[in-house]
């Protein structure tokens, strides 16, 4: 079994080797020469070649995927030209911001998904099924930013019950210090129930955009996963031999959970997508409003870096998934 | 008391179609027949006779849009299909149980076989967690499963089709039942294992006195293992009695045929009989159901045919039988 596992994660090695190897070639084939810019307009000629050995650009390609390959290796990812700080820093800055809001996203969209889906596969085209089939169908269509918008419209506006969506604390409070980087439970720790309680109110309109957008399909992969559990020769042959109800969806549910959580965790990667657009609406300073107003901006060395981090999470999501799969599934030949 | 009796037993497939009109699909037609304890039944047809229909129906295990619409099913003389669902239950996998052709697909993946086993013993009887487990280790190797103790911890997808069609028949026999069920339990295995899983189930009807049903489209499993046999066509019993009573006179034209049909038959050079569809059960034709096919088929076929006794319980419903 640790046989296995062991070999699982040792994959990710080779992995990142090539992501990397992406990333270079990421700012590499976008054909922009940074040295100009390094340099300064009256750079001479002299001055220019001197910068261009100093960041080793006049060796050959594989020397310089060398160096960068031996930077990221020892935490260097370039400096930011906007801010002129280590990209590094700034997104270790904005990380948990990110993780925050999808965490608590996906875990409420989940939370919900799953037993909404299995009770509409449990009675297929009953009332529930119907009324959870329209509302998925309205999370799939619904924009986004669209929604993110309409929360603030409707909550902030014209309600009063929410924040104004102006980033992850009261703009007139001093955030907790720093022990996990979520206000909210740093707030929590610190015993400032003030800063905690404006931390929970901020993050309750972003969360509930991440969870209705992620709940959607997980409803829907969820039903027809047990569906088809629920239509297969074992279950129908438990039926059979007269076993228990209970028993009965004991087994529909924990022949469910692979697939289901699999799902989930192909969604959670493409939900980084999601996640920016919501970041930008309620302005939450995360990673995803970071890397995008690098793309915009054209700030390659963080584009780089952001890239490199979603590469990175995606990796691991997908490790976390395989190893779930491992311990629970006998054909892969590492359950207990 | 007679262990199975089934009466005049209909399924209908209801069902509505793109314009809304309902639609009657007349699976099973009046099955009627009686297995006594100790007996091996051997139910035959063709694809889509209702033989697997016919053990659902009276198992209770139908989904819509099949339903039972008419018939009895009295086991020891208590009628299944008027029993309430909780006490029909029960009795499955207690005192009938069933055997199904696809062994690997059927058990639980994700439990091992040996958990599977204790599982169906402890959810119909009171025993404990201890003694189930002596109880499917005694199982298994009464099955002729080498190690068994050892296998008891084996994954399903570890088993081959054989083994785990015994461990199938295994979980069948946990409760002792008094009926059992085995639909197509050979198709898909190897011709020498076929024989070991009949052989075993040949033999623990004769050692326990269990009654037992085999359903098979193969007559070669019928002629050695049945000691009575029923043909099915479109839904209804043509023809039953004593194996060697039917197979010694075939009296309806479908199981002449049938038997004519048989590679052994084929090989011998016999007349070659006339083929064809089975008939559209949405539309079945009036009177008996095999006239389309028949090659003795006369305008008084076109009436309902009279179960004609033959003697020694020899039945065949045919306009073409004399007594």
């Amino acid at each position: 079994m640790s046989g296995l596992l062991a070999r699982r994660i040792a994959l990710v090695v080779p992995l990142l080797a090539v992501i990397l190897l992406f990333t270079f070639l990421l700012v590499r084939l976008s054909g922009s020469d940074p040295v100009g810019l390094l340099a300064g307009p009256t750079a001479t000629t002299e001055e220019i070649a001197l910068v261009r050995a100093s960041l080793a650009l006049d060796q050959p390609i594989w020397v310089q995927f060398g160096v960068y390959f031996g930077k990221v290796l020892q935490g260097d990812l370039g400096q930011s030209w906007l801010s002129n700080r280590p990209v590094l820093a700034e997104i270790l800055d904005r990380a948990p911001a990110t993780i925050e809001l999808m965490f608590w996203g996906v875990l409420i969209g989940a939370g919900l998904g799953i037993p909404a889906g299995l009770r509409a596969a449990f009675r297929p085209d009953g009332s529930f099924d119907q009324v959870t089939r329209f509302l998925s169908l309205l999370g799939f269509s619904v924009p986004t930013y669209w929604l993110g918008l309409i929360m603030l419209f409707v909550f902030f506006y014209l309600l009063g019950w929410a924040p104004p969506g102006m980033g992850r604390i009261d703009l007139f409070l001093t955030p907790p210090d720093r022990i996990t980087g979520s206000y909210l439970i740093d707030g929590l720790l610190a015993a400032d129930w003030e800063a905690a309680g404006s931390a929970f109110s901020q993050l309750v309109l972003p969360v509930l955009c991440v969870a209705i957008i992620s709940a959607a399909p997980i409803i829907k992969q969820t039903r027809a996963i047990a569906l088809e559990v629920l239509a297969s020769d074992y279950i129908r042959y438990a039926r059979a031999q007269g076993l228990p109800h209970g028993q009965i969806r004991a087994m529909a549910l924990r022949n469910s959970a692979t697939p289901v959580v699999t799902f989930i965790g192909t969604e959670i990667t493409g939900l980084v997508g999601t996640t920016s657009l919501i970041e930008y609406v309620f302005a939450w300073g995360g990673l995803g409003q970071y890397g995008l107003s690098a793309i915009i901006a054209g700030d390659f060395a963080v584009v780089q870096g952001y890239v490199l981090v979603l590469a990175l999470f995606s990796v691991l999501v997908f490790l976390a998934v395989d190893v779930f799969v491992m311990l629970t599934e006998p054909r892969a030949g590492a359950a207990p | 008391m007679t262990l199975l009796s089934v009466e005049d037993l209909h399924t209908h497939f209801i069902s509505r179609d793109l314009d809304n009109q309902i639609r009657v699909a007349r699976a099973l037609n009046g099955v009627s027949f009686t297995l006594e304890a100790g007996r091996i039944l051997g139910l035959v047809g063709e694809t889509g006779a209702g033989k697997s229909l016919t053990a659902t129906s009276l198992m209770g295990l139908l989904r819509p849009p099949a339903r039972v619409v008419g018939g009895r099913a009295l086991f020891e003389g208590q009628d299944l299909l008027a029993m309430p669902e909780a006490q029909v239950n029960a009795l499955r996998g207690r005192d009938i149980s069933l055997v199904v052709q696809s062994p690997k697909s059927s058990l639980d993946p994700l439990t091992r076989i040996g958990d599977q086993l204790i599982r169906i013993h402890r959810a119909h009887r009171k025993v404990s967690e201890a003694a189930a487990r002596d109880r499917a280790v005694e199982m298994l190797a009464s099955l002729g499963i080498p190690d068994p103790a050892r296998r008891m911890a084996a994954w399903p997808y570890e088993l081959s089709g054989g083994m785990a069609q015994r461990v199938l028949i295994a979980l069948a026999l946990m409760n002792a039942p008094r009926l059992l069920i085995a639909d197509e339990p050979t198709t898909g295995l190897d011709v020498t294992v076929q024989a070991q899983i009949l052989d075993l189930l040949r033999d623990l009807v004769r050692r326990t006195g269990i009654g037992a049903m085999i359903i098979t489209h193969d007559l070669g499993v019928v002629a050695h293992y049945c000691d009575e046999m029923a043909v099915m066509y479109a839904g209804a019993i043509v023809e039953s009695g004593p194996v060697r009573e039917v197979f010694g006179q075939p009296s309806h034209p479908y199981t002449a045929n049938l038997i004519g049909a048989t590679p052994e038959r084929l090989r011998l050079g016999g007349p070659r009989t006339v083929g064809g569809p089975p008939p559209n059960l949405f539309r079945l034709p009036e009177g008996c159901a095999y006239r389309d096919r028949c090659p003795q088929a006369g305008p008084d076929c076109a009436q309902t045919p009279p179960d004609v006794a033959l003697g020694a319980g020899h039945i065949a419903r045919c306009h073409r039988v004399a007594a």
